[in-house]
């Protein structure tokens, strides 16, 4: 493959994924607005948002990290789309693994800390504090997925998952071979998202949006760029790890919806967990679910 | 009260809006963000009178704003619109400044129920502002005691045409004529009055300085301006802090 396609391919992909994570943020909307019986935000809302947020002039600034560290956000998300496969499109999927995604998944988080932190607004950095630990808290059962998509497959590189995955049809879709391990995986998406009961970082009503409490005008464009770019990033990796990815967009985009219209419609139901109680139940069932999926799993090589 | 710019100061100003640059297309982007501007719109409450009780039916189920593309918001940093609802207490009214100034421009005022357009049934009282847009610039008045989501409604979707037309300019305003809005507020406040955000300096910055930016009642922020942090010298166990803050 030479340069020039993967220049294009690597251009092109984080603007698919953020035109479908645009998609997504929508259906949530949608869903939640739904569910609660209203009408909801009409189809270009989300791109409504983001460009009027972009118009905005900005009049203060909290310094140089903390411009810095919006770019770190959206930086991050930008890299993560061009490892992460999509139909047609493996960017630098062969260069890296799922290792290196995982890595720079975390990216955008620490980036969000580090401007954050010289805004110097206490809901600011309470609400980062949080975030953290809620990290802290899902990454042991997502390495856990890692972990056991690695030993069942028997590699980490996400082409070649995907590939065992198209190769052998649905019988070998990672739900069907391994279906604790996806149960965890849902329950570790849906507290990556953030989504109530785990929403003890954004907390509008306790601590005014927590890291996006000095976040105005351009930066929370960004913000709302991210918002496309993670839902879409958590979709498509459980797509890619346990439904097989996509041949095509056709095939790829039903997928992603059916994946994500869970946690979107769950949510809706739960109040909100406290920052220590989220974090000690993702410790306990996600990660029970997990470790008892792995052991499955090893159990049958 | 000062009656001598009354004139100026009950009209809701209207000003003309940027000039157009040079470049063909600078004009369409801003007629493309206005049309995005008119279709997103985050509101701010400060919901210290009883029109609030009007807002959760508009947002939820019933009426539903969100079709709209109106969402409530939890930080002026993040929002578009100050809604204002019922009596302005003169206490309220340094919370809503403060506020306002902290919310980032483009911004709009609505003014809901009597109260805020004339002060309403506490226009006897001596603690209470009669016409919120003497102090800070109102884009829109929602009228009556209280405006049902209806109205409520209908007032946002007046000020969404404004939007879209280039019309509500009332952030503008607040930047050229400056002086006024501070001498009406410095009249309730007294001459020490003084807010974090410095308009001045936001109004050159966003070319915005206008003849009556600076004037008689700038004169008295510089006069009375205290130093906003404290001094350098490490303060563990604080010191009575001579300021008076």
């Amino acid at each position: 493959m030479g340069w020039g396609s993967v220049l294009l391919e690597v251009t092109l992909m984080p603007l698919l994924a953020f035109a479908t994570g645009l998609l997504l943020v929508l259906m949530m909307r949608r869903i939640r607005a739904r569910l609660e019986r209203r009408v909801g935000p009409p189809f270009f809302q989300p791109l409504y948002d983001i460009l009027k947020l972009y118009g905005k002039r900005v009049q203060i600034s909290h310094g140089f990290i903390h411009d810095l560290g919006i770019i770190m956000v959206v930086g991050g998300y930008i890299t993560v789309e061009m490892y992460l496969p999509m139909p047609g499109m493996d960017g630098l999927a062969a260069h890296g693994d799922l290792i290196t995604l995982a890595y720079l998944m975390m990216v955008p988080s620490l980036g969000m800390a580090l401007g954050v932190g010289q805004c110097a607004n206490p809901n600011g950095s309470i609400g980062i504090s949080r975030a953290l630990m809620a990290m802290l808290g899902y990454d042991i059962p997502f390495m856990l997925v890692i972990v056991a998509a690695a030993t069942l497959y028997g590699t980490t590189s996400l082409p070649d998952i995907i590939a065992a995955q198209q190769g052998g049809g649905m019988a070998t879709w990672g739900v069907v071979t391994m279906p604790v391990m996806a149960i965890a995986g849902l329950v570790t998406t849906h507290v990556m998202l953030a989504k109530e009961p785990f929403e003890t970082y954004v907390a509008p009503a306790e601590i005014a949006t927590g890291p996006m409490v000095e976040m105005g005008g351009k930066f929370m464009g960004g913000l709302f760029v991210v918002q496309a770019f993670q839902v879409y990033t958590a979709g498509a990796l459980y797509t890619t790890l346990f439904l097989g990815g996509g041949t095509s967009w056709l095939e790829f985009l039903p997928k992603l919806c059916a994946v994500m219209f869970l946690p979107f419609a769950i949510t809706v139901l739960f109040p909100r967990f406290k920052a220590g109680e989220g974090l000690l139940w993702v410790w306990k069932w996600p990660t029970a679910i997990a470790l008892l999926g792995l052991a499955l799993i090893y159990l049958r090589r | 009260m000062a009656d001598k710019d009354k004139d100026k100061a009950i009209d809701i100003p209207v000003t003309a809006g940027q000039p157009a640059g040079g470049s063909p297309y600078a004009g369409v982007f801003d007629r493309l963000f206005d049309f995005c501007r008119a279709r997103s719109l985050f509101l701010l409450h400060y919901c210290t009178g009883c029109g609030a009780i009007e807002l959760p039916p508009a947002m939820t189920s019933r009426y539903d704003m969100e079709r709209l593309g109106i969402q409530p918001m939890a930080t002026p940093r993040q929002a578009d619109i100050l809604l204002v609802t019922g009596y302005v207490a003169t206490k309220t009214l340094k919370r809503i400044l403060l506020t306002y100034e902290q919310m980032p421009a483009p911004r709009y005022v609505i003014g809901i129920c009597s109260c805020t357009v004339n002060g309403g049934m506490y226009w006897q009282s001596y603690a209470t502002v009669k016409k919120l847009n003497e102090y800070l610039p109102v884009d829109m008045y929602i009228a009556g005691c209280m405006p049902r989501p209806e109205a409520v409604i209908a007032g946002l979707q007046q000020l969404m045409d404004k939007i879209e037309a280039g019309r509500a300019n009332g952030w503008q305003d607040y930047y050229r004529r400056y002086d006024a809005y501070l001498g009406k507020q410095q009249a309730l406040f007294g001459p020490r009055w003084q807010t974090p955000t410095d308009i001045v300096a936001e109004a050159r910055r966003f070319e915005l300085f206008g003849p009556g930016t600076l004037g008689a009642h700038t004169s008295l922020l510089d006069q009375y301006q205290q130093p906003l942090e404290l001094p350098s010298e490490p303060v563990f166990g604080r010191q009575k802090d001579e300021s008076g803050r």
